[in-house]
């Protein structure tokens, strides 16, 4: 880049400039990339485009706002906090001794339908406190394993869910051990309310990432017992709780799709749920909700996206009527020469 | 060894013995078996020479020390003397060239598989390799990987990378080793790449080199041979225009007396031709038959790097000739005007003076560099300060309550006993995490930009180019593109420069006369200053001839016999005609010669003595040819030859330049012409009256802005010239020590050794008779007083540093239309001079005392004593009196004018601080009488003490300490010479050229630099800051949230291109705006744009952004996504958020752009496109061996929900929203100064093409266009009128001389009536102008 060794350029010139003359034109080429001449539009935030642009926004935003949040609105969420109802009063002294007794821990709830809810119905639980992102969870899987039949001993990253005496544990690692084991069964005026399990995990990890072929294997017969259990004699890329507890959720807080109900329910109906508190949460008090939510076309009760749309958009129109008044009121002049800082301040510095 | 000498010593003659007692000593284990600064070289047999191999004896030995070496010294001479056996078998010894490949033959059929021969194979491939190739190369194909790596980590940055690469190896790491050693390898190639290809340049350039043909004596023929294969003592021919392949020793040339003349333009830019001279014994070597019969040894010091120095002897049958520089033909320069010349190699390859020459230059960084380096640790402490929280947190969360966790003792960084423990692990983690906050690729993005900036742009420049000399821009360095744009002190050397170096002999005065009627540009500034009109097309009839500015009909045609003292003026032309180095070239008549020069003032001095009738036409080594018009003979031509003597070089220590001369009758006289000072100090006493005389008229040209030269000279009794030449030539002729011996001869104590040098010189240069003095004008470039005064409207300060008189550079500066607008008469002048009545009493105190001034100690202790005070008080009454001005409202400008004396003692340390400030309150300043050294204290003065951006502008070797010295180096190119080029980082061709280098590549360069910079800052913290709250969210884990490829490739492909686009694209206002309104360029000054509040306002939007796009992000995708229920999992959310952030981030750059070209939306577009093109494949991919695929099909999922969409039009606009707001209000209310130009000519297209077409004219205001008028009159105008009918012309000039007759004129007769005294010759020339007389 720099030609710091000036006499090989010289011993160059001496060879190369010999023969060629002095009137060799040096001047350089026209090209508008060299010249820096390229077509360009400059574009210039003035009062109008500031305004226009916040305006525009504005415009864009409000109705998408206004739109979300009634898509959010229309949603039924109905959220049952249990972890703490479920335990008999007398033990709620010793909850992790509880839960990791033998008792039985069959638990009666009852909710209330507030509006009325088309099917399909889902059924949510939230965990709170659980920390499925955590480095040494989410690492704690073998995709290969999962998929594969052939790579039963790629247990690799499952530490210390790899391996029992009788051999590699399929699935491997925490985040199967540690699968979610409370369960639901809901019934309305005594009426059993089937759940349906089904099309509750997202088809390309069916599909993909757990094999038709690979069947539980070792799982859950360690020293410790860390959640649910799996049928062994069905393929992982059936066991549809398994693969949406997999999919490890990117907060603490979160929730899981446990089915569907495919029933309408009426308003004021009440729903009877038997629940089946194995779960350990205690020791870590994390909180534990069952949801019942319906969706709408965005999807379910999330009324931040309309917030913000609207916040944004509401900002963004009363700045624009902000700068319209400045602008009406005490305009600045385009390109005034008197704003230039040596024409302020003729001294200079 | 002996014994290869021995068996093929037979026809070597004498010199043989020598060369076994030498090689005994190596056998010994001397390396260097002869004295250190001694070497020996045989000519015209190859065989002789083994120089190369002891050489090579001392690399090997610095791998395996001493004693090793001795074996291998006596193992090879072993296996040589039996290779030598066999070597005679094959009878291929007379084959052997010392190719490689023939050795190699020779090894495989002679010397079979034995291990040891591979050494000696080795040691003889390097002997071979030796020679005269050249190699400039920084690698070769096995250095180039580990050397070129080696060079990559010295970077911080890179050796930064490089170790979290490898810690991103250890389980520590969150992400695989993929994250970080990709980007850093990408980097990395691209480095090295770049290396490679310039280092391929390099060595084909070389190839070119060591290839091309010179003639070698083989076999008493001239067999052409590629430069590569010269050995030392081999003798070759170089023809005419041919350059010299090796350092050569002169021995014969075709011309007679044995010259021959060289260009030395590669080796110091001068184009001027110098004479070297063969030594008289080998003056007849010149035809292959004659020189087949040479054999000589030379023995000489060994190789060195000084260009001007070389001592040496030539033994031929065994006497011995000494050698000196003027035998030397140096590699690198060329031959001219000889047919051809016959020398012998001497120094070859890496031992030749040029090659010896060849230094790095110290690489400069810039200011916006170095506080980048302070931004970049900022940017580390805020990495540990997050590492830091980050690990605390970690140490906290551990607990085992966390069943699911598992945490236990088996994994020491989630062991829950041990929270220390589990903290510093985790602070590795999170560095390993956060590790994209230092930008990888900034340095080698930003260096990318500045390469083509430089490369492209300032190179290519057509307002840069300068069509006369053809010479365009030239950026030495790429480093410093933006601290052009900073400059706020500009340091300009005066001749060359500011002014054209063109020098035109205007006036002199001989004899306490002054001569010459023109009127100087500086004098027409000086007059229009004062009101008086003068007329500028008077000067339009004076001049006749380049290099001659001169009209006074009492001198012009020989009419200066009739003048009072003929004799004077006769001494005063013999001296223009004698004492001089010109060499004359070309046809010897007077009007067709050309006179190479080393100064244009000594042509101009040659020209002016011809156009006085004493014509210089011809040089030998010991002649000078002079044809003179002489007085005694009325019209008669005399060639006249002088004998040379000797001649006493000019240079800036001594300030004069001398000849001893003999005449034709026997007379023998020291000519001597110098500075005023140096001559005045070695006049003889007496005739105080022409002294003072001569003095006043010094200093009336001096305040005409003239260049002035004292004449004097000294008839010499020839005794006295004998024991002194007898001394003179004995320190010249000294073997070793000559220096030291010189110095012994003078018997003078001086520090530089260069000095000592002239000290034999001093004995002879004493009680000089003063003749009178010349001026030279030297005229202003084209464009300098507009550039000037563009540039201090432009915030910058210009310092003029001169080595002239004080009224010189004053007059210079003045600010009239002509002359350079630094001082104008609004300004209060501040002078702090050493020319004052107090002072020269003083001195003339000293000169009392002692009869010499200044050699009594005492008084100069008291008089420097005094002077320290005296400048002392000055300054401080001139600072108390600035800050009065600076207090008051209206306060004129200051400006400081100091000359060279007082500026000694100003810069002493006690008196520095009070220079600096008062002379950093001056919006001019101008130091006169300055010596180069002072001039790079001055620049490092304000460099170091003021902390301001400095450059540094000169022309000759006198400005080279200052380009060094200052911040960025200007050289002016095409003119004097090549070391301030060589030593500057940037060349141009004219001083008006730094308008456009500053106020415009500088500006522009800062401004896309600052914004690079600072942009890169962004996108990675926000980036980094999008990690790390998750990092809050995930029990401090240090899980990542983007899968490793996302963020490998963050930096080095989703936003690299648009970066690059904007740092060589983006453009505020156009280019002729940016010299409209130069006010512009302050905003660098100031750095407006790279400060920390800028650097603060990003930080503080990139916090903010991190947050909206974390938190939007997150907070959208909480519940259920879809109609059917189903929800986001991490890899999800983390896709989603990445692709947030990379339209942010590249939608903040577009927000930034001045200047959307198509490239702009291409390379942002692009990006956004890339990304979903790469994340589509990615994620469509499912990767065999992968352990864990995150990312499997996530896009697809995620493209099937509304909520990406609505997320993705949200998080944008709402994180983009602050940003907006902040330059809507910015702009609104605090506009900066380019925003408002913007405005002003918002609707005006981009005229710069249509003003291209007529560079030079179009940006000028019709004043300006007034002053290059007036200034091209005196060049342009006489071309046409001088020949047609004012002068005579030469022809009929010496033809009236010789007698011929030449019909007279009208006006000759009407002037010869105006004449004072009375015309003695009807011939007498002179002008249709009343001549004007004072």
């Amino acid at each position: 880049m720099n030609s710091g060794t000036p006499s090989s350029s010289a011993a160059g010139a001496g060879s190369a400039d010999s023969t060629a003359p002095r009137r060799n034109s040096k001047r350089p080429k026209y090209s508008r990339f060299t010249q820096q001449e390229l077509p360009a539009c400059k574009p210039i935030l003035t009062p109008k485009w500031v305004i226009g642009t916040f305006l525009l926004v504005s415009v864009i935003f409000i109705p998408i706002g206004v739109v979300s949040l009634f898509a959010s609105r229309d949603v039924v969420e109905i959220v049952d906090r249990y972890e703490t109802d479920c335990i008999p009063e007398a033990l709620r002294n010793d909850k992790v001794g509880f839960i990791q007794s033998d008792r039985s821990k069959t638990c009666q709830r009852t909710l209330r339908v507030p509006k009325n809810m088309k099917q399909p119905i889902y059924v949510y639980y939230q965990l709170d406190n659980f920390y499925q992102n955590h480095r040494r969870y989410v690492k704690s899987r073998s995709d290969q394993q999962l998929r594969n039949n052939g790579s039963l001993q790629d247990t690799g990253p499952c530490k210390p869910e790899d391996n029992t005496a009788g051999g590699p544990i399929v699935p491997c690692g925490l985040i199967a051990w540690s699968l979610f084991n409370d369960t639901y069964g809901f019934t309305r005026n005594n009426q059993q309310l089937n759940v349906s399990k089904r099309d509750i995990s997202w088809k390309s990890d069916r599909e993909h990432k757990f094999g038709k072929n690979v069947f539980p294997r070792n799982f859950q017969n360690g020293t410790l017992r860390g959640g649910a259990t799996l049928k062994p004699n069905v393929s992982l890329s059936e066991q549809e709780d398994l693969i949406v507890w997999m999919r490890t959720a990117a907060l603490p807080t979160f929730r899981k799709l446990y089915g569907k109900i495919e029933v309408d329910l009426q308003r004021d109906d009440f729903i009877n749920v038997t629940l089946e508190n194995n779960y350990n949460t205690y020791s870590f008090s994390g909180k534990k909700k069952l949801v019942l939510s319906t969706t709408s076309w965005l999807g379910g009760k999330n009324d931040f996206v309309g917030i913000a749309y609207l916040t944004v958009g509401g900002l963004c129109f009363f700045l624009a009527l902000v700068f319209l008044l400045i602008y009406l009121i005490k305009p600045r002049q385009l390109g005034d020469p008197s704003y230039l800082s040596w024409n302020r301040n003729p001294s200079g510095h | 060894m002996a014994g290869w000498r021995g068996s093929r010593g037979g026809g070597d003659g004498t010199p043989s013995d020598d060369r076994i007692a030498s090689s005994q000593t190596v056998r010994l284990g001397k390396v260097q078996p002869q004295a250190p600064g001694h070497r020996t070289v045989f000519c015209n047999d190859r065989e002789a020479n083994s120089l190369a191999k002891y050489k090579i004896m001392g690399v090997v030995n610095l791998f395996m020390g001493k004693r090793k070496i001795r074996y291998i010294h006596s193992e090879v001479n072993h296996i040589e003397s039996q290779m030598i056996a066999w070597v005679h078998d094959i009878e291929v010894v007379a084959s052997w060239s010392g190719d490689s490949l023939q050795w190699l033959l020779l090894w495989i059929v002679g010397l079979k598989g034995a291990l040891r021969y591979h050494l000696l194979g080795f040691l003889l491939w390097l002997r071979t390799s030796e020679g005269n190739s050249v190699s400039t190369t920084k690698y070769d194909v096995f250095t180039f990987l580990p050397k070129g790596l080696f060079e990559q980590f010295r970077r911080v940055a890179n050796l930064y990378f490089l170790m979290i690469s490898i810690l991103s190896c250890t389980p520590v790491s969150p992400v695989s080793p993929i994250t970080n050693v990709l980007p850093l390898s990408l980097v990395l190639l691209v480095s090295l790449v770049k290396e490679a290809w310039e280092d391929w340049k390099r060595f084909q350039n070389d190839m070119s080199i060591n290839n091309s043909n010179v003639e070698v004596l083989q076999d008493w023929n001239w067999v052409p041979t590629p430069w590569k294969k010269l050995q030392v003592g081999d003798i070759i021919r170089v023809n005419q225009d041919g350059f010299f392949p090796a350092d050569l020793m002169f021995l014969a040339s075709t011309n007679p007396d044995g010259v021959c003349y060289v260009e030395t333009a590669n080796l110091d830019g001068e184009t001027n031709l110098k004479i070297r001279k063969a030594p008289e014994r080998t003056w007849d070597f010149v035809s292959p038959d004659k020189v087949s019969e040479f054999k000589g040894e030379v023995q000489c010091e060994q190789p060195n790097n000084s260009l001007y120095t070389f001592t040496g002897n030539l033994i031929i049958d065994k006497q011995i000739l000494p050698l000196s520089p003027n035998q030397l033909l140096l590699r690198g320069c060329s031959l001219r005007n000889t047919e051809y010349i016959v020398g012998a190699v001497i120094f070859t390859g890496h031992e030749t003076k040029v090659m010896m020459n060849s230094m790095k230059i110290p690489s400069k960084r810039s200011t916006l560099e170095k506080k980048l380096d302070k931004l970049i640790l900022a940017l580390f402490t805020v990495l540990f300060c997050m590492c830091l929280l980050g690990s605390i947190g970690s140490g906290v969360f551990i607990n085992s309550k966390y069943h699911y966790l598992r945490f236990d003792t088996s994994e020491a960084q989630f062991d829950p006993d041990h929270r220390f423990v589990v903290a510093i692990l985790t602070f590795f983690t999170l560095i390993t995490l956060y590790s994209p906050i230092i930008p990888i690729s900034l340095y080698v993005s930003v260096e990318m930009i500045k390469f083509i900036q430089s490369t492209q742009f300032i190179n290519n420049d057509l307002r840069m180019y300068h069509a006369e000399s053809n010479t365009p821009a030239l950026a030495r360095t790429s480093n410093l593109n933006e601290e052009l744009g900073q400059v706020e002190y500009i340091f300009s050397d005066k001749t060359g420069t500011l002014t054209r170096n063109l020098m035109e002999f205007f006036k002199c005065s001989i004899g306490g006369e002054v001569y010459g009627t023109g009127v100087s540009e500086t004098e027409i500034g000086a007059a229009q200053r004062t009101g008086v009109k003068v007329d500028a097309q008077k000067r339009s009839s004076a001049a006749s001839e380049r290099g001659f500015n001169f009209d006074d009909a009492r001198l012009m045609r020989g009419a200066w016999r009739n003048e009072p003292n003929p004799d004077c003026c006769k001494e005063f032309f013999r001296c223009l005609a004698i004492c001089h180095t010109v060499l004359p070239e070309g046809d010897e008549s007077p009007e067709r010669i050309r006179y190479q020069a080393a100064s244009p003032d000594e042509a101009a001095l040659v020209v002016a003595a011809k156009n006085f009738g004493f014509f210089f036409y011809r040089r030998t080594p010991t002649m000078i040819y002079v044809r003179e018009s002489h007085v005694d003979k009325m019209g008669k031509v005399q060639d006249v030859p002088y004998e040379i003597l000797n001649v006493l070089e000019f240079n800036s220590t001594r300030k004069r330049q001398s000849v001893v001369c003999r005449y034709p009758d026997g007379r023998l006289v020291l000519y001597c012409k110098g500075a005023d000072t140096v001559i005045y100090e070695r006049l003889v006493d007496g005739n105080p009256d022409l002294k003072r005389m001569s003095r006043e008229h010094l200093e009336q040209f001096g305040a005409s802005g003239l260049r002035t030269l004292c004449l004097a000279y000294k008839n010499l009794k020839p005794d006295v010239y004998e024991s002194w030449n007898e001394k003179y030539i004995h320190a010249k002729s000294a073997l070793r020590d000559r220096e030291k011996k010189l110095d012994e001869v003078s018997g003078h104590q001086y520090s530089q050794p260069n000095i000592k040098k002239f000290q034999v010189a001093e004995q002879i240069e004493k009680d000089l008779i003063l003749i009178g003095c010349t001026a030279i004008e030297d005229k202003l470039q084209e464009g300098v007083p507009a550039c000037i005064e563009t540039l201090s409207r432009a915030g910058i300060k210009i310092w003029v540093l001169t080595g002239d008189k004080m009224e010189t550079a004053i007059n210079i500066a003045y600010g009239s239309e002509v002359a350079c607008k630094l001082i104008n008469n609004g300004m209060k002048q501040f002078v702090i001079s050493s020319e004052t009545e107090a002072i020269r009493e003083v001195e003339d105190k000293a000169c009392h005392t002692s009869r010499r001034c200044f050699s009594h100690l005492g008084d100069q202790i008291e008089l420097a004593r005094y002077m320290k005070e005296l400048v002392k008080n000055e300054l401080k009454s001139c600072h108390e009196e600035a800050q009065k001005f600076l207090h008051m409202d209206s306060a004129p400008k200051l400006a400081l004018i100091i000359d060279g004396k007082c500026l000694m003692y100003a810069l002493d340390p006690s008196l520095r601080g009070m220079l600096l400030n008062f002379s950093l309150n001056c919006t001019a300043v101008v130091c006169c009488r300055v010596s180069p050294l002072q001039k790079a204290q001055v620049t490092s003065l304000v460099k170091k003490g003021a902390n301001k951006i400095t450059l540094s502008i000169g022309d000759g070797a006198n400005d080279v300490s200052m380009i060094q010295a200052a911040h960025v180096g200007v050289g002016i190119s095409g003119q004097e010479g090549m070391q301030a080029v060589m030593a500057s980082d940037f060349a141009i061709a004219q001083f008006r050229f730094l308008t456009d280098l500053l106020l415009v590549h500088g500006r522009w360069s800062y401004h896309r630099i600052c914004k690079v910079v600072t942009y890169f800052f962004y996108k990675n913290l926000t980036f980094t800051l999008t990690q790390f709250w998750f990092t809050f969210e995930t029990g401090f884990s240090g899980q990542r949230l983007y899968d490793d490829w996302f963020q490998s490739l963050y930096n080095v492909i989703f936003t690299a291109l648009p970066v690059i686009i904007i740092g060589l694209f983006d453009k505020d206002v156009s280019a002729n705006l940016s010299k409209k309104y130069p006010e512009l360029y302050k905003e660098g000054i100031r750095n407006a744009f790279f400060k920390w509040r800028v650097v603060a306002t990003w930080a503080f939007f990139a916090i903010y952004q991190s947050l909206v796009l974390y938190y939007f992000v997150v907070a959208s995708s909480k519940r259920a996504i879809n109609s059917s229920g189903k929800l986001f999992g991490l890899w999800d959310v983390s896709t989603m958020a990445f692709t947030c952030v990379i339209v942010t981030v590249n939608l903040r750059l577009l927000m930034m752009c001045n200047t959307l070209t198509r490239w702009h939306h291409i390379s942002v577009g692009g990006s956004i496109l890339f990304w979903f093109i790469f994340v589509f494949i990615y994620s469509g991919v499912a990767l065999p061996n992968k352990e864990q695929e995150n990312i499997y099909f996530v896009i697809y999922v995620l493209m099937s929900t509304i909520y990406f969409y609505l997320t993705l039009i949200l998080v944008p606009v709402a994180a983009l929203f602050c940003d907006f707001l902040y330059m809507g209000v910015q702009r609104w209310f605090f506009p900066y100064d380019y925003q408002i130009v913007q405005e002003i000519h918002r609707h005006e297209a981009d005229t710069s093409r249509i003003g291209l077409l007529e560079v030079g004219q179009s940006q000028l205001t019709p004043d300006e266009v007034r002053s290059y008028a007036i200034m091209q009159l005196p060049g342009e105008k006489s071309r046409h009128t001088g020949f047609a009918f004012d002068s005579p012309g030469y022809e009929s000039f010496f033809a009236s001389q010789a007698g011929v007759f030449v019909p007279q004129k009208a006006w000759d007769v009407a002037r010869r009536a105006s004449m004072r005294s009375k015309p003695k010759t009807p011939r007498t020339p002179r002008t249709p102008r009343t001549p004007q007389r004072n």
